[in-house]
């Protein structure tokens, strides 16, 4: 009997160990502190944009700067209403167009890049390689250093100044088809063959089994879009005050130097605040996906 | 389909090439439309000396085969010595954005209280990255009294923190450490921040691709009794490939366009008015890095896992 329980002995400490080995509190520890430092550098122009929304126009010109407020106030805020409501366009046009741009750009984007990414993922075509690496190459093209054919183009098409000048190019930018590609290349064609088995059009199968298959994939993708489209300034395209966008209100702020310092503090605070609200919305519906449940192979 | 009657004598894949043609329509029209002929537009300039017609509008192009290439290479001062170190700069990051990006989504992968905020935190870079706020913070910067710009000099000017580098990495090079390595591990660690600020798209990207491993396999890993070590490199890294391609190419796209080459590419035509040049550059270096792109996708692609 003794003995019989000193084999077993043995046993159980190796597995405890083991378990020990793959998460050991200290090494969790460790990781976190890494963490929490590297998030500290990344949460800082935040906390600073924050908190100088909320500080009196002598704390902002402070010297040395401090980083949190001593008397909050919400005066940079009233002042950015006073200023607007004296502007030309009232502030909420400027909310309003960039609303419109942001909101039908990301959402015209993830539908064109699934739809396109879909037949470069799981279909065979002619052309197919030539179209792909079209899409590369179309994400290496530099933004600056296309512009005078781009505001041809855009003149050429009549779009010069509307917001399509801002919307329709987004909706093809390379990146987006890329991601939605590489994500759906990992779907099972199994999976696909059965809905198709089971009478599925092309369509219904991309609607029902791909795009929930991959919406970790989409949501990222919408994520990093409403980034890019709402820090579009839309100043090349846009001439009419009506339809420019509030990033461009924070610039004329800006450019209005030292006297508008606090309702400038103010804007960039809305300005960044509605990205990271929208991260945190479609971050918290990345979760895992079902691919291969069910799969036997 | 709606129209299978027509198409009844097309075998099935045939048909299912005319459905993948459909799905990737709106993404082609619309590609012709906006970039194709910019990129036209681009190699035609770089063919010829553009020469703006002032007053009038317009421009007017004169073919002059490849003078502005061997220009570029043979002639301009500066260009071949950025064109080298524009490259290195983006070959140095883009291993350590990667890496680190994957090491970030896969500590924010794991289960925690206040999860979606740290991830968020990660994500505040790319967000304060928008021109106007940068400018914003910028100014904020500046408003802060004069004395500022000349306080930060003295500050840079007497930063001796009492550690000698040289001294170290004299002594590195005694152990014959290869210069290159030291190059760039100094290098990296000088760039630490800027490589943490240009990985937020990357963590998303990998989270997501974390997100979609089935749990099923790590489950037949957990009951095959595999540690966390062996977990790591048979289900998770090799899921997660294809992604470090996708990761690869979105932080060569990003640190290539924010690059001194592009930079200079900018500067040639609006400051110097050099349209025809400026395109020849921005062509090359385009080719230049697409060709490095390929060659590395390649590689990686060959060992990916695909279901199928």
């Amino acid at each position: 009997m003794a003995d019989k329980a000193g084999y077993k002995k043995p046993k159980k400490v190796n597995y405890k160990k083991q378990k020990q080995l793959n998460r050991s509190k200290a090494g969790n520890g460790m990781l976190f502190f890494l963490m929490f430092i590297c998030g500290i550098f990344m949460a800082l122009p935040l906390v600073m944009i924050v908190n100088n929304a909320l500080k009196p126009l002598d704390e902002i010109f402070q010297y040395p700067p401090r980083v949190f407020v001593k008397n909050p106030t919400m005066e940079n805020f009233s002042d950015l209403f006073v200023l607007m409501n004296d502007s030309w366009v009232p502030f909420s046009r400027y909310i309003l167009n960039t609303l419109i741009i942001t909101v039908s750009g990301t959402v015209g984007h993830v539908i064109v890049a699934s739809f396109a990414a879909y037949p470069l993922a799981k279909h065979n075509f002619p052309g197919k390689k030539i179209v792909f690496s079209l899409v590369v190459l179309s994400m290496m093209f530099s933004y600056n250093v296309t512009q005078i054919p781009n505001y041809m183009i855009v003149t050429w098409l009549g779009m010069n100044n509307t917001y399509l000048a801002l919307i329709l190019p987004a909706w093809q930018y390379g990146m987006g088809l890329y991601l939605m590609k590489q994500f759906m290349e990992q779907i099972p064609n199994s999976l696909l063959e059965s809905a198709r088995l089971d009478g599925a059009s092309e369509f219904r199968t991309f609607w029902t089994m791909v795009m929930p298959n991959v919406k970790p994939a989409w949501l990222t993708l919408a994520i990093f879009q409403f980034q890019q489209m709402w820090a579009q300034t839309g100043n090349q395209f846009l001439r009419s005050e009506e339809l420019k966008p509030l990033q461009y209100s924070l610039q004329q702020i800006t450019a209005g130097g030292t006297a508008r310092a606090g309702a400038a503090a103010a804007v960039s605070f809305i300005i960044a605040a509605i990205p990271i609200i929208f991260f945190l919305i479609c971050q918290s519906n990345v979760i895992e996906t079902m691919t291969t449940s069910g799969m036997k192979d | 389909m709606s129209g299978g009657k027509k198409k009844k004598g097309m075998s099935l894949t045939g048909k299912r090439a005319v459905v993948g043609l459909l799905f990737i329509s709106p993404w082609i029209v619309g590609f012709l439309a906006f970039y194709v002929r910019s990129f036209i537009m681009t190699i035609q300039f770089a063919l010829s000396e553009v020469t703006v017609n002032a007053g009038v509008g317009g421009y007017t192009l004169k073919f002059n085969g490849l003078e502005n290439f061997i220009y570029e290479f043979t002639k301009h001062p500066r260009f071949p010595q950025t064109l080298v170190t524009s490259l290195q700069d983006i070959l140095i990051d883009v291993p350590l954005i990667v890496f680190f990006s994957l090491f970030m989504a896969l500590l924010l992968n794991k289960k925690f209280p206040g999860r979606t905020l740290v991830r968020a935190i990660f994500f505040i870079p790319v967000i304060m990255n928008a021109d106007a706020i940068v400018s914003a913070i910028e100014m904020a910067r500046s408003a802060m009294m004069g004395g500022v710009s000349a306080t930060s000099a003295a500050i840079a000017e007497s930063s001796g923190s009492g550690v000698n580098m040289d001294y170290y990495l004299a002594l590195f090079k005694e152990l014959a450490l290869p210069d290159s390595l030291l190059d760039y591990v100094v290098g990296a660690i000088g760039r630490i921040n800027d490589i943490i600020s240009a990985s937020g798209v990357q963590i998303v990207i990998f989270i997501a691709a974390l997100q979609s491993i089935p749990s099923s396999l790590y489950e037949v890993a957990k009951i095959e009794g595999a540690t966390g070590y062996e977990t790591f490199w048979k289900v998770t890294f090799p899921m997660v490939l294809p992604h470090i391609i996708t990761n690869i190419v979105y932080t060569v796209v990003d640190s290539f366009t924010s690059s001194q080459i592009v930079e200079m590419a900018y500067d040639t035509a609006y400051k110097d008015q050099m349209w025809g040049l400026s395109s020849a550059m921005s062509f090359t270096t385009t080719v230049i890095v697409c060709l490095i792109l390929g060659v590395v996708c390649g590689l990686i692609q060959k060992r990916t896992f695909y279901y199928n």
